[in-house]
């Protein structure tokens, strides 16, 4: 509005000299009239713009955790006294450990829920400055269980969706609190949780010149451990299916690298064909799941290919004297994501799913290298090797806005949370006594934390939320 | 080398000189001497001569008989003029303190003269603790007007203390800060004395805005205003969250409002608007609101805009509900950008928002635009 102003007394200062043959009076006295108005404009600007309500605008806001309550789930039944406290543990600790949010200690809270349906007192949870405050009752009749919660927004008073309801089994009581912990946080953030997720990953053993690797799978916070395969043979590089019940991994049963797809279910295990002599390796499911695609080395040269499981049929989608590998889909399956040192390093391109011209995205300083599309869409994972240091970074698709979020002696192979917003990757430590171990960090960069695995662990793959 | 110049100096000199070998211009004043008259006499003479003449001779005498009487025929004069000067400013650093709360009584005591010394007077009344911290701040201003206008100061100190403590009650609210508006409270008397200076200065300068004239001609924009608000909410959710929201107050809140609505009462029958917002009140609140505003730079809802609107009640708190005005992203990711807009509005009202109450209705109706663009990652 101001601005119009100016530009409205601009006006009259171009009108005035038409009047007559201007002169060193007249021009003075323009210049008057001129400052006068600009003034009179400039003390009338705030009067004029009360015409309406008073409107602000905010572009500062801060950055902090969102702090939450979570009163002991109520036991509907005696048998459920402690499963009913353990869920409510695993909420805090879903919540509390994506770094978003910061819970509100139990020893703080001046009235407790007694009950899932006596009516909230507000008051009592602005009064602990508790943002949110989530509530629930968890029933047990022989080894089912059920459980029910609600999420309210403290300051309005108002009930965050419905009332939900989980039924499973005792044993699966940590499925449970991940799936209520996944709903409060879709709830409050409008994003899709991770919580009831897994991730399968070498599980590592044994010195460093002699490691024996294994495939292992575990819950996204290091619990339900379990071996997928044993430690005869080197495995590499295991990736999830889009639905989570097959696992492609590298082998060097035969002394040649090869692609294996393990059912997780029933650990029956299923081998890529390809030609003797060949090596396959850094595959990756289609987003169906229907074909793979992975890089050859054949004859001096490396590209990539995609394979239909169905059917065993081959499509080389590069073709050049270079080495191109690991290869990610975009989540809408159009572009496929590389690495390649066409240019003389090693750096990032994307082409069409079936293959055409690539383009390159990276453009700093440094190796880029296992390049990982978001499932948002939005930005591109990778491991960046810069000046003695390795980092895991993110960037536009379009190689823009390049953000480093570790670094570190070696940190290498990211992998996308199913919500896109957590990546976790492998870290090793320098020395003979190093290791290597899984850590998560938050695309924000914040929230950098070790994975609590026993022993040493490297190439993880993240999983879809569980059904 | 030679100029005119020279040739005029040079004979300036000449005669200058000339002038002064003549003598013309010099009268030299023969010194004068006083003579005395001296003979000589006998030690007894002498004796006999003194006795006599003691009374004219001032000399040493003087002192050892001034020392006792003077102090108590010299002070009158003085007292009235420069020695209470000095004296003084002492004495209404702690006795106008510590004996604003008593009555005026104490302060004209004139005491001063006598006082000064004991400053007895000054201990015994200690009503309030807390004055005495204050009472070195306001020293150093009074230094310079003490001297001439102390004496009146007393009776101003009386009324400004009943003043303030008027404005220190509704203060009672706010627990932590009583502490210090009281010590404002005690600040007055000392300001009494500094007013005698502000007086001088633009006190009431702030205050001098005639822009209240234009108020009645703004009573007519807040009418139209209304109307657009309520009818802009598109989400039916809004509607059916009234009821939870204003929700119930402490007594604190109650209390807040009804000072508020007192307040407001006499404001009232002027319907204009109150004067324009200043940029200062503006961003006073709209810092007070930035403060709650939780903003996760790495959400989608970090990438959307939310315009919000609400009313305020005279006491600064949300009257009704916070209705989503506009957005320029998704549904999910627009409800999230409003949840976190609308918890920011309302975590930081606490007791309300301070806002002008003579300003209201430039402020009953509000509209934010929350803006993340300059959070997000980059």
């Amino acid at each position: 509005m101001f601005y119009d102003m100016v530009s409205k007394s601009g006006d009259n200062r171009q009108y005035r000299p038409a009047r007559g043959r201007p002169n060193r009076q007249s021009k003075a006295e323009m210049m008057k009239r001129v400052l006068t108005l600009l003034v009179a404009l400039f003390l009338a600007g705030p009067v004029l713009a009360q015409g309406g309500p008073l409107r602000l605008t905010i572009t500062d806001g801060v950055i902090e955790p969102i702090t939450f309550a979570v009163p002991s789930f109520e036991a509907e039944t005696p048998q459920a006294q402690q499963v009913a406290q353990d869920i409510s543990r695993l909420v805090v600790a879903d919540l509390a450990g994506t770094g978003l949010f910061r819970e509100v200690p139990a020893a703080a809270f001046i009235s407790q829920v007694s009950s899932f349906v006596q009516p909230i007192a507000f008051s009592d949870w602005r009064a602990v400055n508790a943002q949110a405050l989530i509530t629930g009752a968890v029933t047990a009749r022989g080894d089912q269980l059920v459980v029910k919660f609600r999420v309210y927004d403290v300051f309005s008073g108002q009930e965050m969706g419905g009332g939900l309801q989980f039924a499973g089994t005792t044993a699966g009581w940590r499925r449970m609190g991940h799936k209520v912990a996944d709903a409060v946080y879709s709830r409050i953030t409008g994003e899709g949780g991770y919580f009831d997720s897994r991730v399968v990953f070498v599980s590592e053993s044994g010195p460093k010149d002699n490691r024996q690797k294994r495939l292992a799978i575990m819950d996204q916070d290091g619990a339900n451990l379990q071996f997928l395969t044993d430690s005869s043979t080197i495995v590499l590089a295991p990736r999830f299916s889009p639905n989570g019940d097959r696992v492609l991994y590298t082998s060097f049963e035969s002394g040649f690298p090869r692609i294996n797809v393990l059912n997780v279910a029933s650990l029956g295990r299923q081998q890529l064909s390809t030609a003797p002599g060949e090596m396959a390796f850094s595959p990756r499911f289609s987003r169906d799941g229907q074909s793979v695609i992975y890089s050859l080395s054949n004859g001096g040269t490396t590209d990539i290919y995609r394979t239909d499981l169905a059917t065993g049929q081959h499509l080389r989608l590069t073709q050049t004297p270079s080495i191109e590998t690991a290869p990610s889909l975009s989540p809408n399956g159009d572009q496929i994501v590389f690495e390649s040192d066409r240019s003389g390093t090693q750096q990032l391109y994307i082409m069409p799913a079936n293959g055409g011209e690539a383009r390159r995205i990276s453009f700093g300083e440094g190796r880029y290298g296992t390049p990982v599309w978001s499932p948002r869409g939005d930005l591109i994972a990778f491991t960046k090797q810069n000046a003695g240091r390795f980092h895991i970074g993110v960037m536009r698709t379009d190689g823009s806005e390049e953000r480093l979020l570790t670094s570190s002696f070696l940190d290498e192979g990211p992998t996308w949370a199913p919500n896109g917003r957590v990546i976790m990757f492998s870290r090793e430590t320098q020395g003979a006594a190093g290791a290597s171990a899984l850590y998560s960090v938050d695309i924000s960069g914040r929230n950098l934390k070790a994975v609590p695995i026993q022993g040493a662990a490297s190439d993880p793959s993240w999983g879809p939320l569980q059904p | 080398m030679q100029t005119p110049g020279m040739y005029i100096s040079a004979a300036g000199h000449v005669i200058l000189i000339g002038w002064l070998i003549v003598g013309l211009g010099l009268k030299s004043a023969p010194l004068r001497f006083e003579t005395m008259d001296v003979s000589i006499v006998s030690s007894e003479e002498f004796a006999a001569l003194t006795v006599a003449a003691r009374t004219p001779v001032p000399g040493q005498a003087e002192p050892d008989v001034l020392a006792a009487p003077e102090v108590e025929a010299t002070p009158p004069p003085p007292a009235t003029q420069e020695p209470p000067a000095p004296a003084l400013p002492p004495a209404p650093v702690t006795q106008p303190v510590e004996e604003t709360p008593p009555p005026p009584p104490p302060a004209p005591p004139v005491a001063v003269v006598t006082d000064q010394p004991p400053v007895a007077p000054a201990p015994p009344a200690p009503p309030p603790a807390a004055d005495v911290a204050i009472s070195p701040r306001p020293t150093p201003r009074q230094a310079p007007t003490v001297a001439s206008t102390i004496t009146a100061p007393p009776p101003p100190d009386s009324r400004v203390d009943d003043v303030v403590r008027q404005e220190a009650v509704p203060d009672q609210a706010a627990e932590a800060e009583v502490v210090e508006q009281e010590q404002e409270a005690t600040a007055p008397p000392e300001t009494t004395t500094e007013i005698v200076i502000a007086d001088e200065a633009p006190s009431g300068a702030v205050e001098t805005s005639i822009r209240p004239s234009a108020r009645p001609n703004r009573p007519a924009p807040p009418v139209p205003v209304q109307t657009p608000a309520p009818a802009e909410t598109p989400a039916p959710r809004v509607a059916e969250t009234p009821p939870p929201a204003p929700v119930p107050q402490d007594d604190i809140n109650a209390l807040l409002s009804d000072l508020g609505a007192e307040a407001v009462a006499p404001a009232a029958p002027a319907v204009a608007a109150g004067p324009p917002m200043t940029g200062a009140e503006r961003d006073s609140f709209r810092v007070a609101v930035n403060r709650c505003w939780n903003v996760d730079p790495g959400s989608v809802a970090a990438r959307v805009t939310v315009e919000v609107g609400f009313s305020l009640d005279r006491s600064g708190q949300v009257d009704g509900d916070v209705r989503l005005i506009g957005s320029d992203g998704d549904r999910s990711a627009t409800n999230t950008a409003f949840e976190a807009a609308r918890r920011a509005i309302l975590r930081c009202q606490s007791g309300g928002y301070a806002l002008p109450a003579e300003k209201y209705d430039q402020w009953k109706d509000v509209v934010i635009t929350f803006d993340p663009s300059g959070m997000r990652m980059r």
